[in-house]
């Protein structure tokens, strides 16, 4: 009864693995791109070893009574992962998520800002935004249309709702939220991705802390969610 | 059958926690009784329905878990190939040649080698058992397990980028974590009992560890001692992140500022935050910048606790090394930690 035991919890792993990195991007959910070759490789190795497990015979495997026979019962929760992987992938982190966690801090920034581009309307990213607006003493972002792209966040109270990008260094489980808040118009169905135009909703003063990332909203379009949700990256086509 | 993965595995690892002496009890249980919850918690699923699955808190939840799982994996084999190959090729005494014999020297030597390791907590955990069976003294193999994942320089590198222009919090980094794995090893050697440990890993008479005695070449060795670590290790791995998974998902990060404003206040909760949260060691300098609103001190206690206590280490050492010993050398270590986090944070930083 241990041979297909063994066989199966790596092979079935490995399968999950090499299916959300080789065949489909589905790991972009969970981990960085970066790490893509080391799944492929543990994904390999996994097979193998099902492979090897099931074509071994007969070695007097499992048959000595030390720590190498069969499989510990605890082996069975591998079952959850690798069957998630291959069946029912969970979909990445989005605004459950994001309505629950604070807005990210912004890192100082020792320098000045370059001039903003004459393009209007101007694609910045959420992060940038915020910048310009709490950082930027020139207050070139004034009166600008930007044309910003995230997905929807309900907002618990208050006027507006969120326009939102959730980024994270290693892999799901330490994301991290950024959020614009956009006023004037009645927010989509939360997780909806849109591309957002509008201009800086005043308050505070600008360039410093106290100067809200919020927009006034002039026009927003529905665009596909990026294969890779987890970037707070400007939208390679415009849509 | 595809809906119904989820549920079957919480039940499973509820029913798995109590760890039991492995090999002879798992050979009585045909797979017809393992599969029998399995099939219990189908029947409930379709009658019951599965909707409540895709709740965003539930999918978030499997999100945040199926992260964990992926993203140790790749490590975790790392480590298991490791420990595989320590255990099949190199010869027994090569380690006890190596190191100093007095173990009270051995364990400085032993942490400052963990910078060997370029990886996170999860590859060491295996390795580390490994060494105790090749014959490295216990203490000298638990400062290498503690120090790995936090001094090597893939983890040390990553903090320098996650503080930029603050290049004492990774000399603080580095010394506070070499620190409480140096202290940790002497500690066992003072207090620690080999009662606790897994009978496999008490010291037996000399010359034989498992393996070239029972007739089968080197490979096939190699391969058994792999297909179980990981199987063992990998089952252990998706428990510690089933729960850190469910603390992610039921504390929002907002609590967390509450807690930043009392100095001792701060310092204790990101320790028990570095524990509960479960961040991967070349992630977690990028959570502890993110929490601005913590002292550098505090945040420095976070990085050093975080390596070296966590829900998924806990469960992977209580399947390694014995339920008995995880708890004991979390709860010292957590302490040490702490203690060796606020001093040299008092000082550098």
């Amino acid at each position: 009864m241990r041979r297909p035991v063994q066989t199966l919890l790596p092979a079935l792993t490995g399968a999950g693995l090499l299916h959300i990195a080789l065949f489909t991007d589905t790991y972009l959910r969970y981990v960085k791109a970066g790490l893509r070759p080391l799944l492929l490789a543990s994904g390999a190795v996994l097979l193998l070893l099902g492979l090897a497990a099931a074509l071994s015979r007969g070695t007097g495997e499992g048959h000595h009574g030390h720590d190498h026979s069969g499989p510990p019962r605890i082996a069975w929760l591998l079952l959850l992962p690798a069957l998630s992987l291959l069946l029912w992938a969970p979909p990445a982190l989005g605004a459950y998520t994001a309505a629950r966690s604070a807005a990210q801090p912004l890192a100082a920034r020792a320098k000045g800002f370059p001039p903003l581009p004459a393009t209007s309307p101007l694609p910045l990213t959420l992060t940038e935004f915020t910048k310009r607006v709490q950082q930027d003493a020139s207050g070139a972002i004034r009166g600008r249309t930007v044309r910003l792209t995230g997905f929807v966040t309900p907002a618990p109270a208050g006027d507006g709702w969120y326009l939102t990008r959730i980024i994270f260094t290693c892999c799901a489980a330490d994301s991290q939220t950024v959020k614009v808040r956009v006023h004037g118009t009645p927010p989509a169905p939360a997780d909806t991705w849109l591309a957002v135009t509008g201009i800086w909703h005043p308050g505070g003063t600008l360039g410093t802390r106290t100067a809200p990332a919020e927009l006034d909203v002039r026009g927003s379009t529905p665009i596909a969610p990026p294969v890779n949700a987890y970037t707070d990256d400007l939208p390679v086509t415009p849509g | 059958m595809q809906k119904t993965d989820e549920p079957v595995g919480v039940r499973e690892g509820v029913a798995a926690v109590p760890f039991h002496p492995p090999a002879r009890r798992v050979r009585a249980r045909p797979l017809v009784t393992a599969a029998l919850p399995v099939a219990g918690v189908a029947v409930v699923l379709l009658l019951g329905g599965t909707r409540w699955l895709d709740q965003p808190a539930v999918q978030a939840w499997r999100t945040v878990c199926l992260a964990i799982t992926v993203q140790a994996i790749p490590f975790l084999i790392l480590g298991t190939l490791l420990s595989g190959a320590i255990n099949a090729f190199v010869p027994a005494d090569l380690f006890t040649r190596v190191l100093p014999r007095r173990p009270a020297l051995a364990v400085p030597v032993a942490g400052v080698a963990g910078a060997v390791l370029p990886g996170c907590e999860c590859a060491s955990v295996p390795v580390a058992n490994s060494l105790i069976r090749r014959g490295v003294t216990p203490a000298a193999a638990f400062a290498f397990l503690l120090s790995a994942p936090a001094v090597n320089p893939v983890v040390l590198t990553a903090t320098a980028v996650a503080f930029p222009g603050e290049p004492a919090m990774v000399a603080a980094r580095l010394l506070a974590s070499l620190g409480t794995a140096a202290v940790m090893g002497w500690l066992w050697l003072w207090r620690g009992d080999e009662k606790w440990l897994r009978p496999a890993l008490r010291r037996r008479p000399a010359g034989h560890e498992h393996g070239h005695a029972h007739g089968h070449g080197r490979w096939t060795e190699f391969r058994l001692g792999f297909q179980h670590d990981f199987l063992h290790a990998g089952g252990f791995l998706v428990l510690g992140a089933m729960a850190a998974a469910t603390f992610n998902v039921a504390v929002p990060r907002a609590v967390l500022d509450a807690f930043s404003g009392t100095p001792w206040l701060s310092v204790l909760f990101l320790a028990a935050l570095a524990v509960l949260l479960a961040v991967c060691s070349e992630a977690d300098a990028f959570v502890a910048a993110s929490l601005t609103g913590f002292s550098p001190t505090a945040r420095l206690v976070f990085m050093v606790v975080g390596p070296m206590v966590d829900l998924k280490l806990i469960a992977l050492q209580a399947g390694t090394f014995g339920r008995a010993f995880a708890w004991r050398f979390s709860a010292a270590t957590t302490v040490v930690a702490v203690a060796a986090g606020a001093l040299i944070g008092g000082a550098l930083l």
